[in-house]
């Protein structure tokens, strides 16, 4: 059985606008989405912001009610048996918010351990190793609000394992931190998917995701738009190659052309100080980089490289036409 | 066993928040105290000792309400505010419980207040209470404060949507003051106002401490008023549930 | 209402929504109308229970202190909006507007807290059913936006402080309970300890409020005068301490770089 299971699910907001807020106007944040997290599994959720990813992750944890679909946690429908949801699942969202800033970090995990009904004689030992987990051993005695951000975020990871949840959803948690910060942080997370922690990420760092999820759903206008594991998604966009190419002066109306040699699946043109680089998405690189290099004869280039795609390539060209 | 627990440690590490808050917790403790100069002043001119004492057991009464329900009406925003009310709503825990302990927190520190009063009229003013009987007035005092944190409870949950919920307290602080036989005895108020009073936790606690301090029964008052109370929060609770309820659907938890 | 102050310090400085939320009548009506008279009413039977003073002396008392809560709080809350916006230090290196500039963001705290008061005479008047000749009443007004004007020179010092102390809610609430206590608003200055009564002197509202119970009773703005003239003198010496602690703590705050930390 599954352990998290999707079907169909949509939330539609509704506000009123207006002087006298009498034009009501509804926005569609999911459009009926369905997928499934098997047990064990790291499971990605990819999306531009506001695609509906949070939306989704707190139906999920019961604290918003779909407006139609439904979805079960560990076999819990997460509308009707939401307190059996709540017990059995983490919650960890990214930024600095969801500390009380005025208890030390130590009071916080107390705080919450009450809330989660950690057996009183397990929360000593159990926030300990936590510590010890996230690199917080020794400054737990200190306030919240002379915390980094790192610190505040590891505290929150913490604080979503406290009563060792089977499913924990993150959601961006490495919004905001350092590079070493994020690595620690993946490190974490393999870890507990490694012990059998079922998890379920939203991310905006593709490494991010293609380092550690085994499958990805990729969500776009509140829709899934592609979904499977991090090698599929790169196989669907380009199962050849990306040929990039610096580009000196103005390429201009070129790129058009490039655009439209055959074997040419896509080109994305990021933009450098002294230069342009051309990103060209091909099924067959070694017999279209002639021909393209050809249509940019005369233009003074720079390097020419081949390389395998990447997910982000991927995910750009997924999420472009939506 | 469980939820008296979870209650205890909450209450303790919300008390230990708003301690650290000069705003929460000093001047809750501080503010009151110029408004018992100046009761102290009005009722030491005339050299009526007696009114005097009874002044200052019911200024230092005024201190808890005044604690209570000037920060109450803002505690679920300031939740809000700072993300952690999502958290609250997302744990297994009943909301409503994880309210109450937070304005309990808020009725301990008007404990304090009441305590800093009491003695700043002692050593300030020199009236000295005889306090008839001790433990009793020990007891009436905790009641006052606990019950009152339960109207507090009612008052966090109500005011919730409302967006200048701060004005809410201000305007709850001085006709409670007023009506509830603080200082001024409820056969001096008109007629209409003395049901209205009776349906207010404080005019119990308040009549149970005065009752302790000065001599006389405080059982039935300690009683009434934990009653009161008690109902204050079974409103609150029913009216929690439908607030998250319809938070659900709205997807008005996360909003600032 | 002093504490709803206090509460809208913490809750709604720091943010814009501040600015909108003192416009809104959810906020005008009980802050400004309600809570007033409920604290007038309090002290009213308060005093009437205690056998000292009578309606008259708590409705000018309680009715002209009712502007030292916007005089107080809005001051501070238009320096506070100034520095969270950046534009205080722009606004104190230009010298030759400054004066105008402050007088500018002062008008209109000043008006808001006569308009308070007025509102609270009025209402309470009527509430209380204390009579006043029709004609007394306009010096009794005139006195009110004297002590209104006093009490915002305190605010702009209180304002200065703020630059400085972080927890200014805490500050200004604070202030407020001195003047409460102080300047005779519902126990009369006489009646308090002589060191306390030399204090109440040089604070705003104290000349102002004894000088609406005189003309209460009767008595012609000539005989006021005297009080009127002080409570005008202290204001101005309020408003140019406030004026030089602002300047002084902005050029000081370059050393210590406390301008810019909200």
């Amino acid at each position: 059985m599954p352990v998290i299971e999707v079907e169909e699910l949509r939330r539609t907001y509704s506000s009123r606008t207006g002087l006298r807020r009498s034009a009501k106007k509804d926005v569609e944040a999911v459009r009926g989405i369905s997928f499934e997290v098997e047990r064990g599994e790291l499971f990605g959720l990819l999306g531009p912001n506001g695609a509906g990813k949070t939306t989704t992750i707190k139906m999920l944890i019961t604290l918003l009610l779909p407006t139609s679909g439904r979805a079960r946690v560990l076999g819990f429908d997460v509308v009707a048996d939401a307190r059996e949801v709540r017990r059995r699942i983490g919650y960890v969202f990214g930024g600095d918010k969801g500390l009380y800033e005025r208890l030390s970090g130590l009071d916080n995990l107390r705080y919450f351990a009450e809330l989660y009904g950690v057996a009183p004689k397990e929360q000593g030992p159990r926030i300990s190793e936590l510590l010890e987990l996230v690199g917080l051993a020794g400054r737990e005695r200190e306030r919240v609000e002379g915390y980094s951000r790192g610190m505040r975020q590891r505290l929150h990871i913490a604080r979503g394992l406290l009563h060792r949840p089977e499913v924990l959803f993150l959601d961006e948690p490495s919004i905001g931190i350092d590079p070493v910060g994020a690595r620690e942080l993946r490190e974490t997370v393999a870890a507990l998917v490694s012990t059998g922690t079922t998890v379920l990420l939203t991310t905006h760092y593709m490494f991010e995701a293609d380092q550690l999820c085994d499958r990805i759903a990729v969500i776009a206008g509140g829709s899934i738009v592609a979904e499977g594991t991090p090698a599929q998604l790169k196989e669907r966009v380009a199962d050849g190659h990306v040929v990039e190419i610096e580009v000196y002066g103005d390429a201009g109306e070129r790129i058009d052309a490039v655009r439209a040699i055959a074997g040419v699946t896509g080109v994305a043109v990021e933009e450098g100080a002294t230069s342009q680089l051309l990103v060209v998405r091909t099924s067959a690189a070694a017999q279209v980089t002639p021909a393209v290099l050809g249509t940019l004869d005369g233009v003074r280039l720079g390097r020419v490289a081949t390389r395998e795609p990447t997910l982000e390539d991927a995910y750009i060209e997924l999420v472009r036409d939506v | 066993m469980r939820v008296l627990r979870l209650v205890g440690v909450t209450w303790w590490l919300q008390l230990k928040m708003r301690s650290r808050s000069s705003f929460d917790g000093i001047l809750s403790i501080v503010y009151p105290l110029f408004f018992a100069t100046m009761i102290f002043f009005m009722y030491g001119q005339h050299g009526d000792q007696e009114a005097l004492v009874a002044a200052s057991v019911g200024a230092a009464c005024m201190g808890v309400w005044s604690a209570v329900s000037t920060t109450a009406s803002t505690t679920l925003q300031g939740e809000r505010r700072q993300g952690t009310l999502e958290l609250l709503v997302a744990s297994p825990t009943s909301f409503p419980l994880t309210v109450v302990p937070a304005t309990i927190s808020m009725g301990t520190i008007g404990l304090w207040s009441l305590v800093v009063t009491l003695l700043w009229g002692r050593f300030a003013f020199g009236i000295s209470i005889s306090f008839a009987q001790p433990v009793v007035f020990v007891v009436a005092a905790v009641v006052l404060a606990f019950s009152l944190g339960l109207v507090g409870f009612l008052e966090a949950v109500a005011s919730v949507r409302y967006r200048a919920a701060w004005a809410i307290g201000s305007l709850l602080e001085f006709p409670v003051w007023l009506i509830c036989g603080f200082l001024v005895p409820l056969d001096a108020l008109p007629d209409w106002v003395r049901p209205i009073a009776y349906l207010l936790p404080p005019t119990w606690g308040v009549a149970a401490v005065r009752d302790a301090a000065l001599g006389g029964n405080a059982w039935p008052d300690i009683a009434l008023c934990l009653v009161s109370g008690a109902a204050y929060a079974g409103i609150g609770w029913l009216l929690a549930r439908r607030l998250v309820d319809s938070a659900r659907m709205r997807a008005t938890l996360a909003l600032t | 209402m002093r504490t709803s102050l206090r509460i809208f310090f913490i809750g709604g400085m720091a943010s814009y929504r501040a600015l909108f939320h003192w416009l809104t009548p959810w906020i005008l009506i009980p802050t400004f109308v309600v809570a007033p008279m409920f604290e007038l009413l309090f002290f009213a039977f308060v005093g009437k229970d205690a056998g000292v003073g009578d309606n008259t002396f708590y409705l000018m008392g309680n009715g002209i202190s009712s502007a030292a809560i916007p005089c107080l709080f809005a001051m501070g809350n238009t320096i506070a909006n100034e520095r969270y916006t950046g534009t205080l230090g722009l606004l104190l290196t230009s010298p030759a507007r400054r004066l105008p500039l402050f007088l500018g963001r002062a008008l209109p705290v000043i008006l808001n807290g006569f308009c308070v008061s007025v509102v609270a005479l009025g209402l309470g008047a009527l509430l209380l059913h204390v009579s006043i000749p029709a004609g007394d009443w306009l010096p009794i007004l005139a006195v009110t936006a004297v002590a209104s004007f006093s009490c915002t020179g305190l605010g702009l010092v209180a304002a200065a402080i703020g630059l400085r102390v972080r927890e200014t809610a805490t500050l200004s609430n604070i202030v407020l309970g001195v003047l409460l206590v102080f300047t005779g608003v519902n126990v009369a200055v006489n009646v308090l300890p002589q060191w306390m009564q030399s204090v109440a002197q040089v604070l705003p509202m104290t000349h102002g409020i004894e000088a609406a119970r005189e003309l209460a009773a009767g008595r012609s703005l000539e005989d006021v005068a005297p009080l009127v003239r002080d409570e005008i003198l202290i204001g101005l010496v309020f408003v140019a301490i406030g004026f030089a602690m602002l300047v002084w703590f902005e050029h000081d705050s370059r050393h210590h770089a406390t301008l810019e930390t909200a």
